[in-house]
This record gives C-alpha cells, sequence and structure tokens, in this order.
C-alpha cells in the first residue's frame, strides 16, 4: 500500500488503481490461488517451488534489476501494476513478494521467510482484507491480460522486480528485524557526521538545516538528526565532509570546527531509540527529576497519556509543622536547604496541627483522597501529578530498602509482585538459564515452579514440577522469578552485595534472607540478583588496596578494622572502646593501612602481642575471648569467632583484658634471643598448658603455642622418668602421647625413645628445673597463683608424683641436682610447697619476697614455665631465662636473692664448663646447657670437687669429680676420698652423691654455682644451704646441690 | 522518485507546540498540523477537523531528523520514511494511531505499523 502512497505522492496519480472498477469481494484465498495459478501459468504446481522459481529468476536478473525496477514503478503506475502488486502482497501469495525482499535481504532461513509470511498475512487479514480483495482483484486481472500479450518470462521478471521494489517500499513501514537488518548501512550509503551545536538549539537547528535545504536544494545533505538524549550535537548525514560544512556554513548555533564521523556500525546506534519510547504504565516504578523528591522512588498510579501527566505515589517529605504555620498565616521560615525525611503522612497528627483535611473521593477512580493544601494523600502516601518529562523510567533499580519502605504495612506483597514487573523488565538478557528453578508469579499458573528449559526472546519454556501438566510451558519472562529454597547456597551476581555467598535461609517471595560465609550476617537480596553456586568466597574481600580484616586509619585520625566491604564502601568498626562504632567508610576516606607490630599492656601490666589471646575483664563484651588481630593506640581489636557482630571483632581498651595463657610474643619481646633461638624455642610453651587447660581455653591457643600441634596431652611436655624396661632410670621430655606409649626425648642422650605410658614416672616434675622455675617464674609469680586456683589441682598430683622419687631415693633427685644448673638460685622451698599440696597455704612465706617482682613476673608467666624443659635439655628454656634475666633483672632480683649473683654465677659457672662456653654464642644462661649443644654431655652438671657415684661395669663406687672435659666425661679420682685411681667417666655412668644434713656441699647450678657450702637441713627437695664465702643461708634446691668430694 | 516531492511544512517554533503525525512521524506545530493537515497522511483530514489533529498526532515524541532527501538518505530508510514527502521527522514516537485512525489507514489502504512497545 506504501505504493498507492508513493504514486500519489510522487506520481500525482493516486487513486487510478485503488478506486478502479471494483470487483465483488471473493474470497481471498480462492483469488490468490487464482492469481498464482495463473502468474505462473500453471508451471509451476507447488507453492515452494514457485518461490524457489522466484528466486532463481531474481538470481538470473540481477543485472537488470535497477532498470527493471524503473520499468515496473512506470508500469505500475498506468497499468495498475501497483496495485496488483498491493493486492498481491495483502494475500497469502503475496509472501513471494516479501520472499523478494527476504532475498535482496540475503535472508537465507526458511524459518524467518515464514515468520515474514506469517506476519504479511496477519496484517493484511487484520487490517484491510476486504479492500485488499478488491485491490488485488483489479490488478490481477490486468496483470492476467498481460501475461497473456507478453512473454510470461519478461512478465514475471517485472513482477518480481516491481514486487521486490514495493517490497522496499513496505520497509518504511514494516518492521520486522529481517527487513530491518536489509537496511543496515553499507559504504554506499551517505555517512553520519557529528556535529557541534549551540546547547538546547539542536531542534532548531535541524529544521533551520531544512529550511536551508528547501531554499537551496543544490546543498548536500541527505538528513540531520537531533537526538533529545544527546545535547550539543547533531549528526548530518552527507556523502562527504565538505557538504557538511557547505551546508552548515551561515548558521550561527551550528559550529564546523570538528565535524566527527560515525563509524559506520554506529550509525544505526544514533537512530535506535524505539527502545526509549516512554513506557510508563501504572505500577511502574519511576524516579522524581526534580524538586524536593527528586531521585526519590515513585510509583505511577495512573497514566493521562493526552497531558502527558503522570500520578504517581510518593513517600511524602512534608514538614506538618511548617505547614501548620503557613497554613495559618504564622511566618514561614523559608529554608531552601532543608528537605524533610520522606515520612508517611500521618492524617491525625496533621489535624492535631489543625490543618484542614478534606476527605474527597476522586470521580475518576471512586478511590478516597484526604486532601491537605491541595495535596492527596492516601494510605500515607501522597499522590502528586507530575508531568511525564520530570520523572525517569529508566532504568530504575529501586534497591531493596525502597521498596520496603514503599510496603506499607498492612499491604501484602500482591501489590509488590505487581509492581516487580518494572524490576524484571530491568533484567539483563540471558537473566534465565537452562535448569533455573524457577515460580510463577503471575497468571493462572501463578506459584507453579518449574526448571527453565528454553529461553527464547521473552519467552522462557519452563518444565513445570507438577505432574499431569503438559511437558513443557512457555511463559513470559516477566512472569517468572528465580526461585529458591531455604537451604540452597548461592551467590550474588548483581547488587550491592555482588559477590557475595552464601545460604539462603529464609525465602520472602522474591526476597532472600542469606546467611553470608564471611561476615556470618543476614543479607537480604532479591532472587533475581543470585545464582545458585557452590562456590564459597567472601564476596569481596579486597577494596583498594585494604583487605577484609586490616586495620586502617581514616581521613579524620580515627582508625578502625574493615568488617566488611562492599561494591565502593566498606564498614569500619572504630577503635572506640566505649561502644561498638561502625561506620561506612568510602575507599578515599581511608589514609593507609596500620601495619605496625605493637604490644600493650594488659591490665596486669602483661605484655600483649598480636596474636595473644586475650579475655575482656571489663567493660560492655566483658567475658569475650579471642586472640588479638590489631593493636593500635591502646586498643585492641579482637577476634571472637563466637561474637555474630561487627564480623566478630571486638574493641576493647587493653587495659580492659588479660592476656590468657601467657603472650605469644614473649619472644618478640625478648627479641633478639627469640630470634636467634627460634629454633631453640619450641617447648617453651608446653608448661603453660597446665594453665590452660584447666581453664578451657580456645583450642585456637594452642596452635600457636604448641608449636607443631603436639598433642594436647598434658603430659606432653613434661619431664618424666622412665621406670621400666630398657631405658629404666633415663629420664627425658616427653615430646608425644600415642596413646598407651610415649615418646620421650631423653635428656642424656638426645634421642628419642618410645615407651609405654605406663613405664614411666609421671613428672619426675619436681625435677629440678621444675624448681627453677618456681624459683624464677612460680616464685615471681606467686601472686598469681592465688587467682589462678585451677592450676594447682592440675599441678598437684605433678608435684606428688613428681616428689616420690625424691623421698624415695635419694640418688635420682641427686643427679637432678646435679644437672640443675640454676638449683642455687631456687630456694629449695619454692619447690618443696608447690609439690606438697598441704603446703600452699605457707606459701606466702615466699610471696613476700616475690610482689616485687610482679613486674617480672607479669610477662614472664612463660618464661618462668618454659624453663622446665629448658632444665632438661630442652633448649628454648635456657635463651628465655637467659633473656629474662637480661629484660628485667632489677626486679627479678629481690625476690630471689640467689639470683642476684646470677651473672656472676654463670661466669663462675662458665670456667667450670670449659666444654660448653665455647658453644655458647650468647648469653650466660645458655652457657649453662651449651654442653646440651655440644653433645651428650652431662658436662656442666658436673663440677670438679664434687663427690660422685660411678658405675662402672655393674659395680658402683664413689669418686670425686677432678675435672670436666670438653666432651663432657669427667676425670674421676676413684674412692670416697679421691685416692683411687683416675678414670674418664662419660657422664651417663655417674650420678652426683646426694648430700645430706652437715654435708659439705658444692653448688652445681644457679647464680651460685660453684660455691661451697654446708648443707644445714633439709626440707623436702629443699636444701637449706649456709653458703661457705658469704656465710649467708641460702635455700636452694637438692638438685642442684652436691656432696663435696673431701680431698 | 526525483526530489521533485513538495517538501512538508518545517515546523516554526520548538517548544510543547510540536507535534508528530502518528502514522508517518511527521512534526510541525499543533497550528501547522491544523490549517494545513498532514502532508504525507492527507487522509486524517487535520485540516478539517482540528480535534482529528489531537487524535492524530502526538507531543510525545524522541528526537527529530530533518530528511532532506528521502530517497537518499539512509537514515530515512533505516527508519523507514523514505517514502514520505523532505521534511522533520521524529525518530520514535510511543503512542499508537487511535482505533478510529487506524480504520481509516485501512480504508485508505495505507499500512499502519504501531511503534514497538518494549
Amino acid at each position: 500500500m506504501p505504493r498507492h502512497r508513493d504514486e500519489d505522492d510522487d506520481e500525482m496519480e493516486p487513486d487510478e488503481d485503488e478506486y478502479d472498477p471494483d470487483q465483488g469481494l471473493d474470497d481471498v484465498d480462492d483469488e490468490e490461488e487464482e492469481e498464482e495459478e495463473e502468474d505462473r501459468g500453471g508451471r509451476r504446481s507447488s507453492q515452494k517451488r514457485r518461490r524457489s522459481s522466484f528466486i532463481d529468476d531474481v538470481a538470473e536478473e540481477d543485472d537488470e534489476e535497477e532498470e527493471e525496477d524503473y520499468e515496473d514503478e512506470d508500469y505500475g503506475a498506468y497499468r495498475g501494476g501497483g496495485g496488483g502488486g498491493g493486492s498481491r502482497k495483502k494475500s497469502k501469495k503475496k509472501p513471494s513478494g516479501a520472499d523478494f525482499l527476504d532475498l535482496e535481504a540475503v535472508v537465507d532461513s526458511d524459518e524467518e521467510e515464514e515468520e515474514d509470511e506469517g506476519e504479511d498475512d496477519f496484517i493484511d487479514s487484520g487490517a484491510d482484507i476486504p479492500e485488499e480483495g478488491d485491490g488485488r482483484r483489479m490488478h490481477h486481472r490486468p496483470l492476467m491480460d498481460d501475461q497473456e500479450q507478453e512473454d510470461v518470462e519478461a512478465l514475471e521478471r517485472r513482477i518480481q522486480a516491481r514486487y521486490a521494489k514495493q517490497h522496499h517500499t513496505e520497509d518504511t513501514e514494516e518492521t520486522t528485524d529481517v527487513d530491518q537488518q536489509a537496511l543496515l548501512p553499507s559504504v554506499l550509503d551517505p555517512k553520519l557526521w557529528m556535529v557541534k551545536c549551540a546547547i538546547g538549539k539542536e531542534r532548531e537547528v535541524a529544521a533551520c538545516l531544512m529550511q536551508k535545504y528547501i531554499d537551496k536544494p543544490e546543498l548536500n545533505i541527505r538528513s540531520v538528526i537531533a537526538l533529545d538524549h544527546l545535547k550539543n550535537y547533531i549528526y548530518v548525514e552527507a556523502e562527504k565532509e565538505a557538504h557538511v560544512r557547505e551546508a552548515c556554513k551561515g548558521l550561527r548555533n551550528i559550529f564546523t570546527q570538528k565535524i566527527a564521523l560515525v563509524p559506520i556500525r554506529e550509525m544505526t546506534d544514533v537512530l535506535s531509540v524505539e527502545s526509549k519510547a516512554i513506557d510508563i504504565s501504572r505500577d511502574t516504578w519511576v524516579r522524581m527529576k526534580i524538586g524536593i523528591y527528586k531521585g526519590d522512588l515513585a510509583k505511577v498510579v495512573d497514566v493521562d497519556n493526552v497531558r502527558q501527566r503522570v500520578t504517581v505515589k510518593l513517600i511524602p517529605r512534608i514538614d506538618l509543622q511548617a505547614l501548620a504555620n503557613k497554613l495559618e498565616g504564622r511566618e514561614v521560615v523559608k529554608k531552601k536547604a532543608f528537605v524533610p525525611p520522606p515520612r508517611f503522612m500521618n492524617i491525625d497528627e496533621a489535624r492535631e496541627l489543625h490543618i484542614r483535611v478534606e476527605r474527597k473521593r476522586d470521580p475518576m477512580t471512586g478511590d478516597y483522597f484526604e486532601n491537605i493544601e491541595k495535596m492527596m494523600f492516601k494510605d500515607g502516601f501522597l499522590y502528586k501529578i507530575v508531568s511525564m518529562k520530570s520523572i525517569s523510567t529508566q532504568n530504575i533499580h529501586p534497591t531493596f530498602d525502597e521498596l520496603e519502605k514503599f510496603r506499607k504495612p498492612g499491604e501484602n506483597g500482591e501489590g509488590d509482585v505487581a509492581s516487580l514487573s518494572t524490576l524484571f523488565s530491568n533484567r539483563k538478557k540471558g537473566h534465565f538459564v537452562k535448569g533455573d528453578a524457577v515460580i510463577v508469579i503471575k497468571g493462572d499458573l501463578k506459584n507453579l515452579k518449574g526448571r527453565v528449559e528454553k529461553v527464547e526472546e521473552g519467552t522462557v519454556h519452563i518444565r513445570p514440577d507438577m505432574k499431569d501438566l503438559p511437558k513443557t510451558l512457555a511463559i513470559n519472562e516477566k512472569e517468572l522469578c528465580k526461585y529458591f529454597e531455604p537451604g540452597n547456597h548461592v551467590k550474588v551476581v548483581s547488587g550491592t552485595q555482588e559477590g557475595a555467598t552464601g545460604m539462603v535461609v529464609k525465602v520472602d517471595q522474591h526476597v532472600l534472607i542469606i546467611l553470608s560465609d564471611t561476615t556470618k550476617e543476614h543479607l537480604r537480596v532479591f532472587a533475581d540478583d543470585v545464582v545458585e553456586s557452590s562456590e564459597v568466597t567472601s564476596g569481596i574481600t579486597k577494596i583498594g588496596d585494604y583487605e577484609l580484616h586490616d586495620l586502617v586509619l581514616l581521613d579524620n585520625n580515627s582508625f578502625g578494622v574493615i568488617i566488611r566491604v562492599e561494591t565502593e564502601a566498606c564498614q569500619v568498626l572504630k577503635g572506640v572502646p566505649e561502644r561498638p562504632e561502625v561506620a561506612l567508610v568510602k575507599l578515599r576516606e581511608i589514609k593507609c593501612k596500620i601495619e605496625k607490630k605493637l604490644s600493650v599492656q594488659d591490665c596486669f601490666k602483661n605484655t600483649i602481642s598480636v596474636k595473644d589471646v586475650v579475655r575482656v575483664v571489663e567493660g560492655p563484651s566483658k567475658g569475650k575471648q579471642g586472640p588479638v588481630e590489631h593493636i593500635y593506640r591502646g586498643v585492641l581489636f579482637i577476634y571472637d569467632r563466637h561474637h555474630i557482630e561487627h564480623a566478630g571483632f571486638i574493641c576493647v581498651k587493653s587495659h580492659s583484658c588479660r592476656v590468657v595463657g601467657g603472650s605469644r610474643a614473649n619472644g618478640d619481646r625478648n627479641g633478639d634471643s627469640y630470634s636467634r633461638f627460634d629454633h631453640l624455642r619450641a617447648p617453651p610453651l608446653i608448661p603453660q598448658s597446665p594453665r590452660r587447660f584447666p581453664r578451657g581455653g580456645p583450642p585456637n591457643n594452642f596452635g600457636g603455642r604448641n608449636r607443631g600441634g603436639r598433642g594436647h596431652d598434658g603430659l606432653v611436655g613434661t619431664t618424666v622418668k622412665i621406670r621400666q624396661g630398657a631405658y629404666k632410670g633415663y629420664r627425658g621430655r616427653v615430646v608425644e602421647v600415642k596413646g598407651t606409649s610415649v615418646r620421650v626425648e631423653l635428656e642424656s642422650q638426645m634421642k628419642v625413645v618410645t615407651v609405654d605410658r605406663t613405664c614411666i614416672s609421671d613428672n619426675v616434675a619436681i625435677t629440678t628445673p621444675y624448681r627453677d622455675t618456681s624459683s624464677y617464674g612460680m616464685g615471681s609469680q606467686t601472686p598469681i597463683h592465688p587467682s589462678r586456683t585451677p592450676l594447682h589441682p592440675y599441678m598437684t598430683p605433678m608435684r606428688d608424683a613428681g616428689a616420690t622419687p625424691i623421698h624415695d631415693g635419694m640418688r635420682t633427685p641427686m643427679r637432678d641436682r646435679a644437672w640443675n644448673p640454676y638449683a642455687p638460685m631456687s630456694p629449695a622451698r619454692d619447690s618443696w610447697e608447690e609439690g606438697n599440696p598441704g603446703s600452699w597455704g605457707s606459701s606466702p612465706q615466699y610471696q613476700p619476697g616475690s610482689p616485687p617482682s610482679r613486674t617480672y613476673e607479669a610477662p614472664t608467666p612463660g618464661s618462668g614455665w618454659a624453663n622446665t624443659p629448658g632444665g632438661n635439655y630442652s633448649e628454648a628454656g635456657t635463651p628465655r631465662d637467659s633473656t629474662g634475666y637480661a629484660n628485667a633483672p632489677s626486679p627479678y632480683l629481690p625476690s630471689t636473692p640467689g639470683g642476684q649473683p646470677m651473672t656472676p654465677n654463670s661466669a663462675s659457672y662458665l670456667p667450670g664448663t670449659p666444654g660448653g662456653q665455647p658453644m655458647t654464642p650468647g648469653t650466660g644462661g645458655l652457657d649453662m646447657m651449651s654442653p646440651v649443644i655440644g653433645g651428650d654431655n652431662e658436662g656442666p652438671w658436673f663440677m670438679p670437687d664434687i663427690l660422685v657415684n660411678v658405675r662402672n661395669s655393674g659395680e658402683e663406687t664413689t669418686g670425686i669429680v677432678r675435672e670436666v672435659l670438653l666432651d663432657g666425661s669427667c676425670r674421676v679420682a676413684l674412692g670416697s676420698g679421691g685416692n683411687g685411681d683416675t678414670v674418664t667417666v662419660l657422664p651417663n655412668e655417674m650420678e652426683v652423691v646426694v648430700p645430706r644434713k652437715n654435708d659439705k656441699i658444692k653448688i652445681m647450678g644457679g647464680s651460685l654455682r660453684g660455691a661451697t657450702g654446708k648443707l644445714i637441713g633439709v626440707d623436702g627437695t629443699d636444701g637449706i644451704v649456709k653458703v661457705d664465702d658469704t656465710l649467708d643461708v641460702k635455700i636452694l634446691d637438692l638438685a642442684i646441690l652436691s656432696k663435696l668430694g673431701q680431698s | 522518485m526525483k526530489s521533485a516531492a513538495q517538501p512538508a511544512q518545517i515546523p516554526t517554533s520548538f517548544g510543547n507546540e510540536l507535534r508528530a503525525c502518528l502514522r508517518c512521524r511527521l512534526v510541525k506545530t499543533y497550528d501547522q498540523f491544523r490549517e494545513n493537515g498532514c502532508e504525507n497522511c492527507p487522509f486524517f483530514k487535520m485540516d478539517e477537523d482540528s480535534d482529528l489533529v489531537n487524535e492524530g498526532t502526538t507531543p510525545n515524541f524522541n528526537g527529530i531528523i530533518s530528511v532532506m532527501d528521502p530517497d537518499k538518505s539512509w537514515a530515512a530508510k533505516w527508519l523507514r520514511i523514505s517514502r514520505f514527502v523532505p521534511g522533520c521527522y521524529t525518530l520514535a514516537v510511543s503512542e499508537a494511531l487511535s482505533e478510529d485512525l487506524q480504520n481509516i489507514c485501512e480504508d485508505e489502504h495505507v499500512q499502519y505499523v504501531p511503534p514497538k512497545r518494549v
């Protein structure tokens, strides 16, 4: 039909064809058939064949086509051929025309052809069948005549060509995608040039150019395009840039300095504004563009297309008080800057303020509205009539919160679902993929669940879960929503929570509540925004250079830990101990990351370092406990995984905390030694465990401390004596407990043996080292003990057991003493008392001495205990102690007078242990141990002039050590008086003779090492010694005392 | 098909009074439509009844294209307005013709394709 029009326009011979003799309306189909047959001269029997032959023809006659076109045109014009074409087109056969078109468009799929046909048919039948019938008929008759007169082939050709042409004409009005494809710009088409123009004058400029062209038709421009959404530019269609310049010359609103060519591929984009056609319908979500509601979400309730107005529903931003003032004529303070927050209108409130509220019925809808000052309210919402131009309808993505707000209590989900259509219209392509679980949310099949089988544009084929339904159903995409069930593990793929994963815990229509994997928080997301996924990510854990859980310094000099990362901002738990304060911080507000390794003191002045486990003892977070993650400005960030808020972080003052189980950072504190003897350090922690066990400290305590994750058995790390078997009599440190067997690292042999658990005497613990410990650690710790009652129950049995050997056979202990370099330092009482549960009550005895050492003790809990293994060759003990001395000598000294001469002592010791000395790189403390490092050498325990029992080939004789050799063995003069032969004895072949009361003794360990004296009394495992030189009376562990040989 | 065709009227102002013909998308002012009708769609007879102007045109359109040479312009072809007279058109209208006018189109054997709704 366009054809007609064209003819009208061009040839001014408009109606000839159409109004030709009217034929009666025959049945269209019949007509068509008839025609076709006629056309083809019956040569082609089947439609298909006909068509294909057409195609062939066209192909053949490609060259001629243009000419033909021309001809045809004319032909049509005067013959009424155009009309004929029209009629044909309308008829079913008309597909032939369409086919042509397709052909030309190089459309190759049959399907498409069919579609075209279908559409043509549809249009025809729907619109103008009757009339068409006439037209067509009319035309055909003449055609027939022609046919008869002319060569059939030629006629056909012409018809084809004409149809082809016609089709083009038709293009102008018919927009199937296929046709449109045919129109894609080619290199032969004019180009588009982008030209700058005055802002706001785009349309005007376009019209001006049009006018100019009318005035000067020699201008070589084809068209000018002014887009509403592109300010400051117009497009000019022309063959050459020069043409554009020429046309624009003299127009003051056009600036031709820069003329940009639009790439051929983008040309269609310029004109693709169809989609922008305003499509406002009820229940569409829109946003206000201007006024105080700017940016606010609104819902369209009515559309007046004629007046270009829309009624929207908003959450009012009305300052009732101000309104009341205004109504009462009081002065109105105009504060432009102030925009009242959105709040539902409360009519009663308004009435209280004497604002006149009228209740009116809307004549159109029949709904009642409360009218205040020409504003209409209903259900608290403001109903506002606005111009379509003042709202934006594109790409509206209501956030979850907004929708939530919009849903008034009482309003059930129905309305919501309806408005979901807007949400859905913003879906990306490929939203649904095969296999997705979906639920129908609209229509008769509402709530039907199924799986996506196939997705076509706009239509999704689903396989319903329910039986008795067809295998697949085609459902409009917009009526479908993804469906999840609680327990599904999903990943958020869009929105603010993008990237997060979690488990669906609740499904509320299209809203899912997800338990995030990282933050353990509940996230509310649209079902549309998530996909099922087994992936577990933390979501985004990085923002800029910062990562989740980093400590960062913020702009205003505050600081905090990043506890959640969103797309463009992160949540920071600020370093304010009084209350948890969380701030949403943009990346640019973060100054830097704080990576300092600091340590602070807890309420007992214990040092807290990062990773130490602390317990909060006061304040709002009292009772929480966990490892310290960050320390800054006296504030700790503790990670308590049982703490649900703030990603488990708690912010507290360091003074409100107490270190649990000792600071791991002892080493840190002790700097050098820690690093230097790192490899030696292993066991120090063990002694701590007893403390922790009863407390049930978090297991993660151990991870770090019990290095290597040795068994958690309390036995591990303790010193035991083997009672039976091949290694009977050996002592060692338990390194591992495996079922009923125990792996013991022998002290004397530097090897690890496995023995039955029953074959060890639990805790020789009383062993000197322990005593030592107590003298350093325990002693000084005393003040703590009372409060750490749980400790004792554990220790008690240990002591008991340990004590036994001492009392039973003095020999063993003797040896212990002999080994213990520290013995002199430890008041024997300590150990005795510890060993004797009954004596706890009397511990105050030494406590008085300790208080001054508090400061020392606080940091030492670890090191104190760590001695134990140290004493037992556990290398680390020593360095620790030594550092202990180094760091806190003064407070320490008063409490243990024995310790005072420590330095000289170790010095004095050194000469005695020549073997050790060279080996010891560092502190005196270590020196004592050095022989251990040197090898199997007990040398240091032995000293010249002490009385030993030598086991030689089964016999036991006493002797006096004359000399300690480098390798740890001793030259011993046999005989109690040292009169016998002098032999070289290996350390493991001899034992120190335990002194008895009134024996002359030599002190083998501790600060007094090397000194002689007299044992004036024995108290349990402690000896009371009167030191020769100073005549001081010391209480020392028997283990470090040996009988002096009377030579 | 020479550009012999008489060009349509050119809009004389660019304010709210601009309207576009719902069928051919020709853009003119309301008054122009009222006085002279639509050059492409004379059968609407807008010049005879100003109510028909309201019915057959819309102020709600999107973008303007001045087509100087409909035959040679690719843009006109793409927009399927290459068969209309030269003049100012719009790229897209968002409304469809009323049924009455659609019927007129039928009667006139002119095809009418409603705008695509997205």
